[in-house]
């Protein structure tokens, strides 16, 4: 189980991002983001592409600051992190990305990144490395099959074989096993068909109903507004702009400039 | 004829899939490319020649110890003078190469440059489709499969093994699934390093000691890497087996063949690199696609 400090009530913030700017090389890839996800609730995060959501998510799961300390050093080395990631209270901006998992915040990455070569049972065991106690992890694999039936059918199977939408359903179950407090979410909807898209964000709405804090990134607006509580939009690195999903779509200017073709689905 | 082509070939085999199966895990999982891995097999052997022949303890501890010695020998460099530059890959060959040398060297200087000999463990001989093999030979043979085996079963059946698959296709998300990667890739060398360890102080009865005996089994194994594709274990197992058994037919079969044998793994690792270069099985790393 991740080493978690007592639950936090609702309305306490889980996860907050303080004035983070970070740069690689001269290219600004955030700018000043600050941002706060409360505890039980599913946040959204959405942009235009090369906004920098991504790079937040990164960020904020330790990939960034572990990809800067590797390549110290070197001519890619080059890069610069500003301001404060605070998870559960403790800051994690310098914690290496195993470390904050063990805290409990778990990213789905974009492109889903499933362990290709390792079948699909051995992506979700992969995904329980730090339960410590087999019946715990049992017990994980039973609720991500409850979620995910198919994921139980396909146990043998190559991962990297599986469809983009079954592929997705495993990057969220693996994570899952982690028994995660915060769930990040990078594009789930990514290259899916419009009716596997709304299974998959259907499913992300049940977990979030189960407790689970979640932060959302998401390219499908309408489809994201749909399950989150609150929003932030970023656009060029920054924040332009916060408010729930209803604020956001009747601002007449938000809507056109950052939501692009929005609407009903 | 062909019984002769095969017991040769078999033992190679497994002497080279015990190296290059290690050397791939590195590659794989640590992304290195360790020049000096051969030097720990030959450090190994030179071990076994000293605990056995010098300081006379029984064979089972000596091996124990040398393939301590070699695993901590190897742990110790990496985490000191290899991990820090993982990234900088150039520096990574020219600092096991030059590792490589430096125990070269070492064992000239404690050992001189005579051709040596350890006494095998076993004397007799079998006879097997013809051609005589000795007790020794079944015995390492033996031995050798064993340590594939087990290999096989950490990866396949341990946590450790899962996270050593895991991290060698995508170390990024490895680490976001709470497997820390810096300490996977040591265990990795670890165990590459017994296997290499082992494998010396395994045949060193069945071969020559000398301090350059860790050249041609470098060469091969790079050959063997490239033709089965750096990082594939299973590239690595067929890998071993073909060069083996082309290698050991161009001994027997070939006029002067015993002299093209490093000519030959060369030659293979040329041709593979010309037609296709990612080798049989080659992998790509997730975090660089």
């Amino acid at each position: 189980m991740p080493e978690a400090p007592e639950t936090l009530g609702a309305h306490e913030a889980l996860l907050e991002v303080k004035g983070l700017s970070v740069r690689y090389d001269t290219a600004v890839l955030l700018n000043d983001v600050t941002l706060r996800v409360d505890a039980g609730e599913t946040v959204g995060l959405v942009g235009p592409n090369g906004a920098g959501k991504t790079t937040l998510l990164r960020t904020v799961a330790g990939l960034v600051h572990w990809e800067r300390e590797k390549k110290r050093g070197t001519r890619a080395g080059n890069i610069v992190i500003e301001g404060q990631v605070v998870f559960g209270g403790q800051r994690i901006d310098r914690l290496p990305p195993h470390g904050i998992a063990r805290l409990g915040l778990v990213l789905v990455p974009e492109r889903r990144r499933p362990f290709r070569e390792l079948s699909v049972l051995d992506n979700l065991r992969a995904g329980a490395y730090l339960v410590r106690d087999p019946k715990e992890v049992t017990r994980a694999l039973e609720t991500v099959y409850g979620l995910f039936p198919i994921l139980r059918e396909r146990g043998g199977q190559l991962s990297g074989t599986l469809s983009g939408g079954e592929q997705q359903m495993l990057a969220i179950g693996r994570a899952l096993m982690t028994r995660p407090r915060l769930l990040c979410i990078d594009e789930p909807s990514t290259g899916l068909s419009p009716r596997v898209r709304r299974e998959v964000l259907a499913k992300i709405k049940d977990i979030g109903r189960t407790g689970i804090t979640i932060l959302l990134v998401e390219q499908d607006v309408s489809l994201a507004f749909a399950l989150t509580t609150r929003n932030y939009i970023l656009s060029h690195s920054r924040v332009v702009a916060e408010g729930t999903s209803e604020e956001l779509m009747a601002d007449e200017r938000l809507r056109q400039r950052y939501l692009g073709v929005a609407g009903t689905a | 004829m062909l019984g002769n082509i095969l017991v040769n070939a078999l033992m190679n085999a497994g002497v080279y899939a015990m190296l290059a199966v290690g050397f791939s895990l590195m590659f794989g999982v640590a992304r290195i490319i360790n020049l000096a891995h051969t030097a720990f097999y030959m450090v190994a052997g030179y071990c076994i020649f000293y605990l056995v022949s010098t300081a006379g303890l029984p064979l089972p501890l000596a091996i124990l110890i040398s393939i301590v010695a070699v695993v901590v020998l190897a742990v110790v460099v990496y985490r000191l003078l290899i991990d820090p530059m993982r990234e900088h890959e150039t520096t990574v060959l020219i600092l096991t190469i030059a590792l490589a040398l430096v125990l070269q060297e070492a064992m000239l200087l404690w050992f001189g440059g005579y051709f040596r000999s350890v006494p095998a463990a076993t004397a007799g001989y079998a006879t097997i489709l013809g051609v005589r093999v000795s007790f020794q030979y079944l015995l390492t043979l033996g031995v050798l499969a064993g340590a594939l085996v087990a290999v096989w079963l950490v990866l396949m059946k341990t946590k450790l093994g899962l996270a050593i698959r895991a991290t060698a296709q995508d170390r990024e998300i490895a680490e976001v699934m709470g497997m820390d990667e810096s300490r996977t890739a040591t265990l990795t060398v670890a165990i590459a390093s017994a296997l290499a360890g082992l494998a010396g102080a395994i045949v060193a009865p069945l071969y020559i000691l000398e301090p350059r005996m860790w050249l041609n089994p470098l060469t091969i194994v790079l050959a063997i890497a490239v033709l089965g594709g750096l990082g594939s274990l299973k590239g690595s197992l067929f890998g071993a087996a073909i060069i083996a058994l082309a290698e050991s037919l161009v001994v027997f079969l070939v006029p002067q063949g015993a002299f093209l044998k490093g000519a030959f793994s060369l030659g293979i690792m040329i041709l593979v690199l010309l037609i296709r270069p990612e080798g049989l099985f080659g992998v790509a790393f997730e975090e660089e696609r």
